[in-house]
């Protein structure tokens, strides 16, 4: 009697259990914190530029990128042109999409929205960038479009068997272009086939400070190029998420393959010294006397 | 000691209970399923680009409540549509629709659920929002303004069944220029805008959405209030197109005119006769 009453006591409890455990799906306690507004950490003293690929290094050629000697010389044309007025190869100019992996700069600040199936990272810039890395154990797919984002599949890792996932390793392919790995122009190969693959995890210390381990392989290298990108948590309880509208504030305007900007009126004006006004063969101009 | 056995193994199984609940911070059960990919739901007859009432046609068979002097504005934009320009439509240059416009929608549409953020994100032009459900205030002192707005939304279980169902919505603090359709509805300039949304998924048709949104603004001499309706793909892994506005995007906007760029690499009027842009920063002789 006493035996089925235990027995009976015992069944409730996996009754209770396995009811608690239908109804909540989703184990949140499972995955790291990643709540908040992530932004670039502030990189070491002396390193300059917008978002360098290496955050150690100075943009340019102070990454001493392991570039191929035709990448090599891209870049070397790239920062002349910029040097001169222009915007060499840094697609980011003319509101594309920077894509991967410069995206992970960030140029803005960046969020982490961490489900079973899938981790989104939205980042607001040229375009309001939400990647997604799928964890849902799926293969790569066939005959999808490309994109700057390119397709992201992830998995978590419980690298210290406490039972609760610490890392996100994701590897991104399937890719379009132009990209560069930043604002220099150091341009990645025009095969855009590239692959990223990404180590993603709060430091044991400090659960304000994100690591990305990040590789990229690509044709315009020699090796596979590994950086270690760091991301600050805002402390801010409810921060702000700004709307950048890339068209809204550009002052570049590109016709063809010539860039011009737009001056305070409005109207056009040259990037470059004696640059020329744009053909307008299409407009029905008078006649000069 | 039959009773203390039994008294200890479910003291033994609240605890297991209670853990397992603390564990689980996150019930998305208490939630609708809207995950996949949601588009707008077509209506037979109504042809265009989407309207702000998906019902009718964009434009002024939307019968939109404006005021006369923004009844001429939308008169305006569609006579200089007519004529090649793009009329009270800020998408052209790539700018955000904005809200309400937003929800039309023109992309796929995915809805991410968190206890203090509904994600809708919207592959178009910047078009996707947080919608805060954490309880929080409207923020005071500055805020930026946007496009999409800044909204707070509260979720409600309106059948009692221990599950909700509906989100309801306020957006406000927004920028312009925006317009409820392509046609170049106006809103009002002042940027007062206030948008309350319902959005309800019936457990019934879980593949429908419906998003009854009204529209409170200066431009208006009443709130308008419109439902629109989402219906979901049954694709398990739906793609999710990039859209990048400036890859394809052929409109040059030069001191306030619209120009094209040809498939040359020149510049071409918009317009029948439209005068070349003021070139008086060049002294170079055009090519």
């Amino acid at each position: 009697m006493r035996f089925a009453s235990l027995i009976g006591a015992a069944a409730v409890m996996a009754a209770l259990m396995a009811a608690s455990d239908g109804a909540r799906a989703f184990d949140d306690a499972k995955y790291p914190d990643l709540k908040g507004q992530w932004l670039r950490a502030r990189p070491p003293a002396g390193v300059t530029g917008q978002a360098p690929f290496d955050p150690d290094k100075s943009w340019g050629l102070a990454q001493q990128a392991p570039l191929t000697p035709e990448y090599q010389k891209i870049l070397e044309a790239s920062l002349a042109d910029q040097a001169a007025g222009g915007q060499g190869s840094w697609p980011s100019a003319k509101c594309l999409a920077v894509g991967m992996p410069a995206i992970m700069g960030p140029f803005q600040p960046m969020e982490f929205i961490v489900l079973p199936e899938v981790t989104y990272v939205r980042i607001d810039h040229n375009r309001d960038t939400r990647r997604r890395i799928f964890t849902d154990g799926r293969d790569w797919p066939a005959n999808i479009q490309p994109s700057f984002d390119g397709y992201s599949i992830g998995r978590w890792l419980d690298t210290t068997g406490n039972g609760r996932f610490d890392t996100l390793e994701a590897e991104t392919r399937n890719f379009k272009g132009p990209r560069s790995f930043e604002p220099s122009g150091m341009a990645l190969h025009a095969d855009n086939q590239t692959i990223v693959k990404e180590r993603i995890y709060l430091d044991k210390a400090d659960p304000t400070l994100l690591h990305n381990d990040m590789t990229v392989i690509d044709h315009a290298l020699t090796r596979p190029w590994t950086v270690e990108k760091k991301y600050r948590r805002d402390a801010a309880e409810q921060p702000f998420w700004p709307e950048y509208m890339c068209a809204e504030s550009t002052g570049l305007i590109y016709i063809g393959a010539d860039m011009y900007f737009l001056g305070g009126d409005g109207n056009l004006m040259p990037a470059r010294k004696d640059q020329a006004p744009p053909d307008l063969t299409y407009f029905n101009l008078p006649k000069k006397k | 000691m039959l009773g203390r056995s039994l008294l200890g193994t479910t003291v033994m199984a609240a605890a297991l209970f209670t853990a397992c609940a603390g564990a689980y911070a996150f019930d998305e059960s208490k939630y609708p399923d809207l995950k996949g990919q949601w588009v707008r739901a077509r209506v037979p007859g109504v042809t265009g680009q989407p309207g702000y009432d998906p019902t009718k046609n964009q434009g002024l068979a939307q019968n939109a409540p404006l005021k006369p002097e923004f009844q001429a504005i939308l008169e305006a934009n569609i006579k200089d549509q007519a004529a090649g320009g793009q009329g009270g439509d800020p998408t052209y240059a790539c700018i955000s629709p904005g809200m309400p416009r937003i929800m039309n929608p023109y992309g796929d549409m995915e809805i991410v659920i968190t206890p203090d953020t509904t994600h809708i994100l919207l592959e178009h032009i910047h078009d996707s929002r947080r919608i805060f459900t954490d309880g929080r205030a409207w923020p005071t002192g500055y805020i930026e303004a946007m496009y999409r707005g800044y909204s707070i939304g509260k979720w409600l279980d309106t059948d009692g069944d221990g599950r909700f169902d509906t989100l309801e919505v306020e957006t406000r603090h927004f920028k312009g220029p925006r317009a409820f359709d392509a046609a170049g509805i106006p809103l009002h300039p002042d940027n007062e805008t206030v948008v309350q949304e319902r959005i309800h998924w019936d457990k019934n048709k879980p593949d429908t959405l419906t998003d009854e949104i009204t529209t409170i603004d200066h431009a208006l001499t009443r709130p308008w209030t419109v439902t629109k309706t989402y219906v979901r793909g049954h694709v398990a892994q739906p793609e999710w197109f990039e859209e990048v506005c400036a890859e394809g995007n052929n409109h040059i906007g030069i001191a306030g005119q619209n120009y094209f760029m040809s498939g040359d690499g020149r510049l071409m009027p918009a317009k029948k006769d439209q005068p070349p842009p003021d070139l008086r920063y060049f002294k170079q002789p055009q090519k």
